[in-house]
């Protein structure tokens, strides 16, 4: 879920935060919508949403979660799939080490708030932005999002679907997301690893063959690692 | 799914591995920097996980019905061609989505 493109467009220097948030929030918003309707339609209250959004506030991962915890999967293996569909915000603190906030409170509340987009936002923030005002950005980031998917989960509480199909919309997301990784690719190697990976997975454990297919994936970056050291 | 106390617990769960993550930096940020291999993976699996999300979410879909996977190909491929030209994401994902709805009620 990215609203990356716009935000890199944008001039860094002058911006206030309204200016750098109001493009998130036009990205968090119907896409907390679609979390919330979804999750409601799918059985939990909206509470439950609204708690999901505060607690965990990671996209792709709430998404992932609908039909996991619909068909009543383990605790555990949902968190070993949380672990792997957020593995790459590991790599998000580290350009952001030296100007993050050094307050306890601040800096630990903007490393959780760290969303791809809040991520993005705050690296073209200026080196000398006040952390007061980092931090007031993730969290108005966070506002759009919990506010999205409370909004959903009221509309998804009334409404009977009478469409086939509208969760594509995530199929949608995935496709957007994997197009800009695409871009960004050094190599077209990762893309073919998950086809490949996935088939194999498909075949040898189908109930489980995403969480095998990451596994795989992560085995065949490894090695592919190890083997451009081995050549040079 | 309407069991209250297996949703808190998974979502705190996940919440918690989630945290874990985006903090881990500030805790162990030498030992990431110096670990080439963990950022090798960290260029590496974005785009395999996308398409894995992708796939798996895809073929979830195209199971549910009966007449191939033709309509899960068709509006993959325009919102993955709207999104490369236009790098506008509600666009793509919007256009891509309708175009699905289209496919599975009107065919």
């Amino acid at each position: 879920m990215s609203s990356q493109q716009q935000l890199s467009a944008a001039p860094a220097a002058s911006l206030s935060i309204f200016s750098l948030t109001a493009p998130v929030a036009m990205g968090y918003i119907p896409l907390g919508m679609v979390f919330g309707f979804l999750f409601v339609q799918a059985g939990a209250n909206w509470l439950m949403a609204l708690c999901a959004s505060v607690v965990v506030y990671a996209g792709a991962a709430q998404y992932m979660m609908i039909p996991m915890v619909a068909t009543g999967m383990p605790i555990g293996a949902i968190a070993l799939a949380t672990l792997l569909v957020n593995l790459r915000h590991i790599f998000y603190g580290l350009s952001l080490l030296d100007t993050f906030p050094r307050s306890k409170l601040l800096r630990w509340y903007t490393a959780f708030a760290l969303t791809d987009e809040t991520y993005s936002v705050l690296t073209t923030l200026p080196r000398d932005t006040p952390p007061q005002r980092m931090a007031l950005l993730a969290l108005l980031n966070q506002a759009w999002w919990v506010l999205g998917s409370l909004l959903g989960a009221i509309i998804g509480a009334q409404a009977q679907v009478p469409l086939e199909g509208l969760d594509f919309v995530l199929c949608s997301l995935f496709a957007v997301l994997a197009v800009e990784q695409w871009r960004a690719r050094s190599s077209p190697l990762p893309l073919w690893t998950a086809l490949i990976s996935y088939a194999v997975a498909t075949v040898v454990i189908p109930e489980h063959a995403l969480v095998l297919a990451i596994l795989l994936s992560i085995i065949v970056g490894t090695v592919s690692y190890k083997k451009e050291q081995g050549d040079e | 799914m309407n069991d209250t106390g297996y949703l808190i617990a998974v979502i705190f769960a996940m919440g918690a591995v989630t945290f874990a993550l985006r903090a881990l930096p500030f805790l162990s940020a030498r030992l990431l920097r110096r670990s080439p291999v963990v950022q090798h993976l960290g260029r590496f699996l974005p785009l395999a996980i996308m398409v894995l999300l992708l796939v798996h979410s895809a073929s979830g879909a195209a199971r549910e019905h009966a007449t191939g996977p033709w309509p899960e190909l068709i509006a993959i491929a325009v919102t993955s061609l709207l999104q490369w030209y236009s790098r506008n994401p509600l666009l793509s994902i919007v256009a891509g989505t309708a175009l699905y709805v289209l496919l599975r009620n009107w065919h």
